[in-house]
């Protein structure tokens, strides 16, 4: 499968402990970071959302799949405090998240990006970079009308921006303005530029989507490469190669439901998700896949 | 038809308090609306705040201007509190309708029979600026400057202080908007929920916007009821947050220079279309195939005219203004 | 454009000279106002003699005062000035109000348009033994008839928003059209309202029309964002009202058919048999309108459309021709709302632009994009303003208004019909 592939002691962790969990829906996790219980989202009659039991994880990367209209960009939604359930409880490392706004949920370790890149197109990138560190003392007013008093730390945060800038080969780009990047340079400049919360869980709706096919091997990279740093990775896609290559564990949702979980290879032969696939015309990467 | 007066009046008007004090009423908007992206047409509102806190305080009370200023102060942070919060969390749309109807309220409540005691009423507060004379070191009766520009002793105090100020504020605006709490904001402007996604409080900052923004624009009201002598609640009516604004397209929105050009220029043309069309219309109407077209008494509805023509033009054509960048607005999804 | 405001001027010719006579003047009106059974009426006085001097005393103009009440004196500039009125002269048992005074000092900077106006109120304002309940039972009918008004007024600007995304603020200039065309048809060119009425309407439908096919739709085309549409429909605001106030000058005047009218008393509420007329017909248009959005395909596709556009149209439903219906109709409803507040109050250039924000007000309260949202809280935001001046001064009936937007907004935002997702 990929023996070639090294994990990090922490990957290696990780995926151990998903080794003896069983691969049912809403099954607990031996250590879950993200735990979420009967959290439901009705719109105008339609139920976008109805989870019963989820728990994700800690250290590892958990794709979430299903069909189109099946409440992952809700549920992440939910999760992170950009929307509001009718009911459910859900906790972030041990915290209750139930009334937490978004910005909050973010300075507490939980980032998200968008389906939709949301790079800001009118500040350069190393600006887009800057913006992403928290705690800053010039973002007050105060200080920020007198220069002396954030320089430094302005310095640092410029610093660690660029290391992370040319991990992900964006440096040449730096002082461009991000609306000048091509669409998957914008996906790669959010991913990194979400990473300077230093979040302990990397949500990242769609990361695959629009991107060209030889971005997506590098994407890859810098998302194993998230796990192995000890952050958790949570993915909504619909690239099912990019699932099978890179999950440690899969969520899949249908119709606001969780219908099934599992290891990439549990999921492929699993009859229910094959239903709810064929069901939506879609799938056929997932009959085809390896370890079918 | 004097042409030498027409351009002595231009000429004289991009210089005049009255750029001035558009001016800083333009820093103030650029904060709220060319930054951070938030569609104050309160503007006026916040104006009135300064010139009624200072005029009543001295009036009324009889205390000095420093204490007129932190009244004003107070009033500028609770109307931009009561505007603000139940509006910044929802669309621009909302903040814009609220911000009309508080100044109009505002304008209405100053200029009331009922509140007269307070505000002077229609007639508004006439003998305030005593204490401000009083620190002037040039001669109120003289007259200062060469001809043609020359300005009697008061005017040109009120004019150095305005011009002062309006130094002062673009250089703290620039400031501002060099450091993280200006890239956070700017980055408001473009898409919340991505800032969001980042752990700023973009609420916070959209107030903190909002009432900076106003108290520039207090000052604004101050030096233009100084200059008078008067503070006259029908000068605070929400065209006038209409015309700060279409100076301020003018200039350029987002960019310091342009909320201090803009202004500058704003005057300098109004005074000048108002010069000329009057100088035309001094001994007969204005005539095109025999319709008169401009009487001498319409002059001043057709320069408004221009005005309103011109703010519709400048969004449509040219919406970065002269000093604005054409990527940074190419790049404009709004 | 260029072709409207042309064929405007040429309109307007007569209209400007017969309107404005001097450069700067002061007009000064006496009113005498009464209160039966508390509602205020205000009849002019005339004969009263005004004297205009300077600061320091020496003679400017003085006049007296004509049918209307009014004088209008002639003033060199935009200047101070002392405007005294002669007691003696004002006929016999007409007082001036207690502790107003005749000598009112005007500064120059009060001139925000060539013409200072001052008034002098004589009679009592205090109410005359109207009780309580009389008093509120007749706020309520003018309620019910400003009500009206502004739901009809509204209902163009709350669908223009739901189909096309746009704050309009330049609606109460279409409402102030209306007046101006009204004007033109019944005075100007003499012509009665019974037939000008409809004329007057198509003519704000065309309007509507004209302002979405040249603008906006150009607009929207260009890729024009929503805020910079708003900013524009404010320069076509600031444009159109000054074109007006071109046209047709600073005071306001009454159309020649129905405006001298006495009220009938019906029990505790008076009204006149026009404004009755003009209530019945609000309302009966009110109600046709929400049938015809209720149950015609139009009017559900526009429902449709106004609701959520992308789906609609990925329904079939034709969105440019249903935003072009939206824009007539909201057009010619606001343009009757014109004529009716014409009736009601008289014609002037700004008759609308003081309009709009109740008219925000009520679609904020109804519910932004919701048309029947629009009739609910254009209505009743007439009525509790009406309400309101029982406890409010008359001049700040309007803050009320205010208040409503605001605690709507801080409460439930989408108003009672709207739907939450527009909201933030």
């Amino acid at each position: 499968m990929d023996a070639e592939r090294s994990y990090s002691e922490l990957a290696v962790r990780a995926r151990a402990a998903l080794a003896s969990v069983q691969a049912s829906p809403g099954v607990a996790k031996p250590d879950p970071i993200l735990h979420a219980e009967k959290v439901k989202r009705n719109f105008g009659g339609v139920t976008a959302v109805d989870v019963d039991h989820l728990e994700i994880q800690r250290g590892s990367i958990t794709a979430l799949i299903g069909p189109n209209g099946a409440g992952k960009t809700t549920l992440f939604n939910l999760l992170t405090g950009f929307d509001t359930p009718d009911n459910g409880e859900w906790m972030f490392d041990g915290k209750s998240l139930k009334k937490v706004v978004a910005h909050k949920t973010a300075s507490l370790g939980m980032v998200r990006t968008f389906q939709l890149t949301k790079s800001l197109t009118k500040l350069s990138v190393i600006e887009n970079m800057k913006l992403g560190a928290t705690h800053q003392a010039g973002e007050k007013w105060w200080n920020g009308l007198l220069p002396f008093r954030y320089r430094k730390q302005e310095a640092i945060i410029e610093r660690r921006a660029d290391e992370l800038l040319k991990r992900f080969k964006l440096d040449h780009m730096r002082d461009q303005y991000a609306g000048t990047l091509s669409g998957g340079q914008r996906k790669l400049l959010e991913m990194a530029r979400a990473l300077m919360t230093n979040p302990r869980l990397v949500m990242l709706d769609e990361p695959m989507a629009g991107v060209n096919p030889a971005l997506k091997q590098s994407l890859n990279e810098h998302i194993r490469g998230l796990r192995d740093d000890g952050m958790t990775v949570l993915f909504v896609e619909h690239d099912m190669d990019m699932v099978h290559d890179i999950s440690d564990w899969v969520v899949v949702m249908a119709e606001g439901k969780i219908i099934a979980e599992g290891t990439p290879d549990q999921i492929s032969a699993n009859p229910a998700v094959i239903e709810a696939y064929l069901g939506s015309h879609q799938g056929k990467s997932l009959l085809e896949g390896e370890g079918a | 038809m004097d042409i030498i007066k027409i351009l002595e009046n231009t000429v004289a008007a991009f210089f005049g308090i009255d750029a001035a004090y558009f001016a800083l009423a333009a820093i103030g908007l650029n904060i709220q609306f060319g930054y951070t992206g938030l569609l104050n047409f309160g503007q006026s509102a916040f104006m009135a705040c300064g010139a009624y806190g200072l005029g009543m305080t001295s009036q009324y009370f009889g205390v000095g201007m420093w204490w007129g200023i932190l009244i004003a102060l107070a009033l500028v942070i609770i109307l931009g509190l009561l505007v603000g919060i139940p509006t910044l969390r929802l669309r621009a749309d909302y903040l814009a309708i609220v911000t009309i109807a508080t100044a109009e309220i505002v304008r209405l409540v100053v200029r009331s029979v009922r509140f007269k005691q307070y505000f002077g009423g229609s007639d508004g507060i006439n003998s305030f600026s005593t204490s401000f004379r009083n620190l002037s070191p040039f001669d109120p009766g003289a007259q200062y400057g060469i001809r043609p520009f020359q300005y009697s002793g008061y005017s040109l105090w009120t004019m150095i202080v305005g011009w002062t100020l309006v130094a002062f504020f673009s250089f703290l605006v620039y400031m501002l908007m060099k450091s993280p709490w200006g890239r956070v904001v700017k980055a408001i402007r473009e898409d919340e929920d991505a800032v969001r996604s980042l752990g700023k409080n973009v609420y916070s900052y959209k107030m903190q916007s909002l009432i900076i923004g106003g108290v520039v624009g207090m000052f604004s009201g101050m030096i233009f009821a100084l200059d008078r002598g008067s503070v006259q609640p029908d000068n605070y009516s929400r065209d006038v947050t209409f015309y700060v604004l279409t100076a301020l397209v003018l200039g350029g929105v987002a960019k310091v220079r342009g909320s201090v050009i803009g202004p500058m220029m704003f005057w300098g043309l109004y005074v000048f279309s108002d010069n000329f069309l009057r100088e035309l219309t001094k001994d007969r109407p204005f005539e095109i195939f025999g319709f008169g077209i401009i009487q001498k008494a319409q002059v001043g509805p057709v320069n408004y005219m221009l005005i309103g023509l011109g703010l519709m033009l400048l969004m449509t054509f040219r919406p970065q203004g002269v000093f604005g960048s054409k990527e940074e607005m190419a790049l404009d999804g709004r | 454009m260029f072709v409207l405001l042309g064929v405007l001027v040429a309109l307007a010719a007569p209209a400007a000279v017969h309107a404005l006579d001097s450069d700067y003047s002061i007009i000064v009106s006496v009113a005498n106002q009464t209160n039966n059974n508390g509602v205020a009426e205000k009849k002019p006085v005339a004969g009263v003699k005004i004297a205009i001097t300077t600061p320091a005393g020496v003679a400017v103009g003085e006049g007296v005062t004509d049918a209307t009440g009014a004088a209008t004196i002639a003033v060199p500039a935009k200047d101070d000035y002392v405007v005294t009125l002669d007691v003696a002269s004002l006929p016999s048992g007409v007082t001036l109000v207690e502790g107003t005074k005749t000598v009112v000092n005007i500064v120059k900077d009060a001139f925000t348009t060539n013409q200072k106006r001052v008034t002098f109120f004589a009679g009592s304002t205090g109410d005359s033994g109207a009780s309580l309940a009389e008093r509120i039972a007749q706020r309520l009918v003018d309620g019910v008839r400003l009500g009206l008004i502004i739901a009809i007024c509204s209902v163009g600007l709350s669908l223009i928003f739901g189909t096309t995304g746009l704050t309009n603020f330049a609606h109460g200039e279409m409402v102030t059209f209306g007046g101006m065309m009204a004007f033109w048809f019944n005075v100007l060119l003499g012509v009665p309202l019974l037939i000008a009425g409809p004329l007057v309407i198509a003519l704000g439908g065309v309007f509507g029309l004209a302002m979405n096919g040249l603008i906006f739709a150009k607009l929207r085309k260009r890729g024009i964002g929503l805020i910079s549409q708003l900013v524009v429909s404010v320069g076509l605001s600031i444009m159109l009202r000054n074109m007006y106030l071109y046209q047709f000058g600073g005071r306001t005047r009454p159309l020649d058919d129905f405006s001298l009218q006495v009220a009938k008393s019906f029990g505790p509420v008076s009204i006149t048999m026009r404004d009755l007329t003009t209530t019945i017909i609000s309302l009966v248009v009110l109600l046709g309108v929400a049938a015809y959005l209720q149950r015609s395909r139009t009017g559900k596709a526009i429902r449709a459309v106004s609701d959520n556009p992308s789906l609609a149209s990925s329904t079939g439903i034709d969105t440019q021709k249903i935003i072009r219906i939206v824009w007539f109709a909201g057009g010619a409803l606001a343009a009757m709302g014109g004529l009716f507040r014409g009736l009601d109050e008289q014609v002037g250039f700004e008759m609308g632009s003081g309009l709009i924000f109740l008219m925000f007000a009520g679609i904020t309260l109804g519910g932004l994009g919701s048309a029947y949202g629009a009739l609910v809280g254009g209505f009743l935001v007439g009525l509790l303003v009406e309400l309101a001046s029982l406890v409010v001064p008359a001049e700040l009936k309007n803050a009320p208004a205010l208040l409503i937007l605001i605690v709507v907004l801080v409460l439930r935002p989408q108003g009672i019909l709207g739907r939450k997702q527009r909201v933030g």
